[in-house]
């Protein structure tokens, strides 16, 4: 569980107003805006796993080039993280449950320190960490040329974890990042909401769609899609198997309008053509939860870090939501969208191994125990194990859930069909403002979703190319 | 002229101790005019000791990076294959200029800010004007409390304040809304026909204080004979504000309309702010300044970015001429 979905930070372009010429990763809005109200609580348990992530992700060797891969004390590795509740602690139970390694903690004030601190030593080729705590899809950091392929090291002991959490530390079907659990995403419905205009869960994304006709009756919405978060777009099209970047050979396949993606668009387009949604922005964090928790909204889809926030600012409803699968495109395969930031090791550093040392311990019971938060007294949810049900209940707010109980089943099973890879190609950063445009008229009704998606197609294009990176199309 | 006088004009050519005094009574010229010359070039070497540090600075964060800027906009950067290669630079002479100027989403941005400067400035000195005057009428210690509460929303940084008028334009949870709602009206300050309007007004409450300050201190400084001599005259208040306040004002308004124009036409933070309540109408490209920060450090194109820059700074420094040469025009 080295990498990580959820951090306490602002948005980077927001607060990069010094001079950051490398692009920087974006958390969606309500990730953000969870994130946000957690940040002290809730993210203790994501700080747990963050802190597992964290140091693994962030716990880096300090990839001094002095230190000797052999002597005969221990390898020094500095980590980078700005976990500031539990980095340290985890390290320092690391050290004193083993003497091959020994991790240095560096704490970052924020995402966007770390990121800036991370180019400067970068760029002065001194003081390279041997960790650092994903800032940035990891493919972004390949192409700047920051990630090292550890492929050799991660291997033998690669099946700690699972799947998803592999493959989001690949990158070309090499390991460039260490394995990261992605948090896979469910929903939370407003139960009074649904039984009181006699609305069945939903199941697939149809009946969504047809559970929002009932409560448009009713003048009640669905759900929410912000105008400048085109997350839901993404994630749909990441639980259909979309693949809107794919490496053939020494070029990109890019492809937007593939078919799981224009069934995810379909889907979204029906919500927005009939007026089942509504389009309260993130940023105007008050006005949001007060329409969370006005019973307008029927349901969301969401994450476990979000919990605690919504326990808080959720007073009028709180006890009335339940958590429910996210509902799928067909009944023939469950597949749950979820997508992390793996942590990884720069090039410059020369203990890898120790590294995966120390990213292993973090994933064993003592590694994540020992995230456990002073203040919360509990843990993360260990996303990138095989099997993080030993810790689920940890990450439940007391008195949100009408049944904790199957709140925790369902956390459990939307880990475990949790995709984890959706590739966001090599210019992430460039693309990603575009897709927030596009998908800002198309939830104002501007223009249609399909239109958007080959908008934002062409724009890669012409980046890609102007960069001089190749690439196909697909159609 | 009187001997008195002839005395009186010699002494104040030739001070006592001055060079030209010494040289005037001493025989030596040459050793006389090599003292002078020296001195003369210790003062100037004095002189200009103290604009030292102010040259420094200016070197080192305005010109070098001017010259910076210029390099990189004169280079653009490529990478092969799947891109994960070192990237290469390459000169490209002033294509990235040309594209510039042909870039349509560049100039949609500039035109966009440059309706918003013709409204929203004029409109902001006039509210400023007004302030001042206001102030200048009133006995000056209650001018200076009030001078305070003006100068507040400049104080405030422009991102803070942002977020604050965010939640004041917040129909759901925001005040202003219901306070409309009161007289009959609907206003959705985030929609895409107001966006404008509502960071219009941030702007102008933004900028009302520094404006003021600077015209309130300058008819500080218009002799109070004059408003005398006009009310003795049989002037009233407003009068002398628009016949002597006013023109006396007027190197004021240049300069803070000049600042103020500058300020809007690089416009970025609001925008940045609110394209997240109205992203169907502010786009990442929303404004030049804003063209600029994505290409810069979303897309990554260092070389586009700073020839965009470039392009805006002639484009701020020929609108500022032509703003300065007009106004001086109709001075004289």
């Amino acid at each position: 569980m080295l990498g990580i979905t959820i951090s306490c930070l602002v948005h980077p372009s927001l607060s990069a107003w010094g001079a950051r010429p490398f692009p920087t990763f974006r958390t969606t809005s309500k990730e953000r805006l969870v994130k946000f109200t957690h940040c002290r609580r809730v993210t203790l348990s994501a700080a747990v796993l963050t802190s597992a992530a964290l140091l693994s992700a962030c716990g880096g060797g300090s990839a001094s080039p002095a230190a000797p891969a052999a002597h005969s004390g221990p390898v020094t590795i500095d980590v980078w993280g700005w976990n500031a509740e539990t980095g340290k602690q985890i390290a320092d139970a690391f050290n004193a449950a083993q003497s091959d390694v020994k991790v240095n903690y560096v704490l970052q004030a924020s995402n966007t320190a770390t990121q800036t601190n991370f180019r400067n030593a970068m760029e002065a080729k001194s003081d390279v960490p041997c960790l650092v705590q994903g800032f940035a899809p990891l493919t972004t950091m390949v192409v700047n040329g920051w990630a090292q392929d550890i492929t050799d090291a991660v291997t033998p002991t690669e099946d700690t974890y699972n799947d998803g959490a592999k493959a989001a530390a690949k990158v070309n079907d090499r390991y460039y990042g260490l394995p990261s659990g992605s948090d896979g995403q469910f929903m939370i419905v407003n139960k009074d909401t649904y039984d009181k205009y006699g609305v069945k869960i939903p199941t697939t994304w149809q009946e969504f769609v047809d559970a929002g006709k009932i409560f448009k009756a009713n003048g009640v919405d669905v759900t929410n899609l912000a105008g400048e978060d085109p997350s839901t777009l993404m994630n749909l099209a990441q639980q259909g198997g979309a693949e809107w970047f794919a490496i053939d050979g020494d070029k990109w396949k890019v492809n937007f309008t593939d078919k799981a993606t224009i069934a995810a668009a379909d889907i979204i387009q029906q919500l927005i053509d009939n007026d089942f949604v509504s389009n309260q922005t993130y940023k105007d964090r008050p006005a949001l939860y007060s329409y969370f928790d006005s019973g307008k909204m029927a349901s969301t889809t969401t994450q476990w870090w979000s919990l605690t926030g919504y326990k808080t600012n959720f007073p009028v409803t709180s006890g009335h939501w339940e958590a429910v699968e996210i509902p799928q495109f067909s009944s023939d395969k469950k597949a749950t969208p979820g997508r992390s930031t793996p942590s990884f090791v720069p090039v410059g550093c020369d203990s890898p191994e120790a590294v995966v040392k120390y990213a292993d311990w973090l994933a064993t019971p003592e590694g994540i125990q020992a995230g456990k938060n002073p203040k919360t007294g509990s843990v993360g949810l260990p996303s990138s194990l095989n099997d993080p049900s030993p810790y689920v209940k940890d990450v439940i707010p007391k008195g949100f859930f009408v049944d904790d109980t199957k709140a925790a089943e369902v956390m459990v099973e939307a880990q475990k069909a949790t995709v984890g890879k959706f590739e966001l190609g090599p210019n992430y950063d460039a693309w990603f403002p575009e897709l927030q445009d596009q998908w800002g008229k198309a939830v104002a009704g501007q223009i249609k979703l399909s239109e958007a998606l080959k908008n934002v197609q062409n724009f890669v294009t012409s980046d890609l190319e102007k960069k001089g990176i190749s690439f196909s199309t697909g159609s | 002229m009187t001997a008195t006088m002839q005395a009186a004009t010699k002494r104040r050519r030739f001070p006592r101790g001055s060079t030209r005094r010494k040289r005037s009574s001493s025989g030596g010229a040459g050793t006389v005019l090599r003292a002078q010359s020296g001195w003369r070039v210790k003062q100037d070497l004095k002189g200009a000791s103290l604009s030292l540090p102010f040259l420094l600075g200016f070197a080192l964060f305005t010109l070098i990076p001017v010259a910076m800027a210029l390099k990189e906009s004169v280079f653009a950067t490529k990478t092969s294959g799947l891109g994960f290669g070192k990237a290469t630079s390459t000169f490209v002479g002033f294509d990235n200029f040309a594209e510039a100027l042909a870039d349509t989403s560049f100039w949609a941005g500039m035109f966009r800010v440059f309706i918003y400067a013709i409204i929203v400035v004029p409109l902001g000195q006039l509210v400023s004007l007004a302030m001042a005057l206001v102030l200048d009428g009133v006995r000056r210690r209650v001018a200076a409390r009030f001078r305070i509460v003006l100068l507040l929303p400049y104080m405030v940084p422009g991102l803070v304040a942002t977020m604050v008028w965010i939640f004041l334009y917040s129909p759901v949870v925001g005040p202003l809304s219901d306070f409309l709602q009161v007289f009959g009206l609907q206003v959705n300050f985030f929609a895409g026909n107001t966006i404008w309007s509502s960071i219009g007004n941030l702007a102008i409450w933004g900028g009302i204080g520094f404006n003021m300050l600077i015209m309130y201190g300058s008819l500080q400084s218009i002799p109070h004979e004059i408003f005398e001599a006009a009310r003795i005259d049989g002037a009233g208040e407003l009068r002398i504000a628009k016949d002597i306040k006013v023109p006396f004002l007027r190197g004021s308004l240049v300069l803070t309309s000049l600042l103020a124009i500058i300020g809007t036409l690089q416009i970025f933070n609001e925008p940045l702010l609110f394209r997240a309540v109205t992203p169907e109408t502010i786009t990442k490209d929303f404004t030049p300044a804003m063209m600029i920060y994505n290409q810069a450090f979303q897309v990554g194109n260092i070389n586009y970015a700073t020839a965009l820059s470039i392009v805006l700074g002639v484009v701020v420094g020929i609108v500022s001429t032509i703003i300065y040469r007009f106004t001086n025009r109709i001075e004289s």
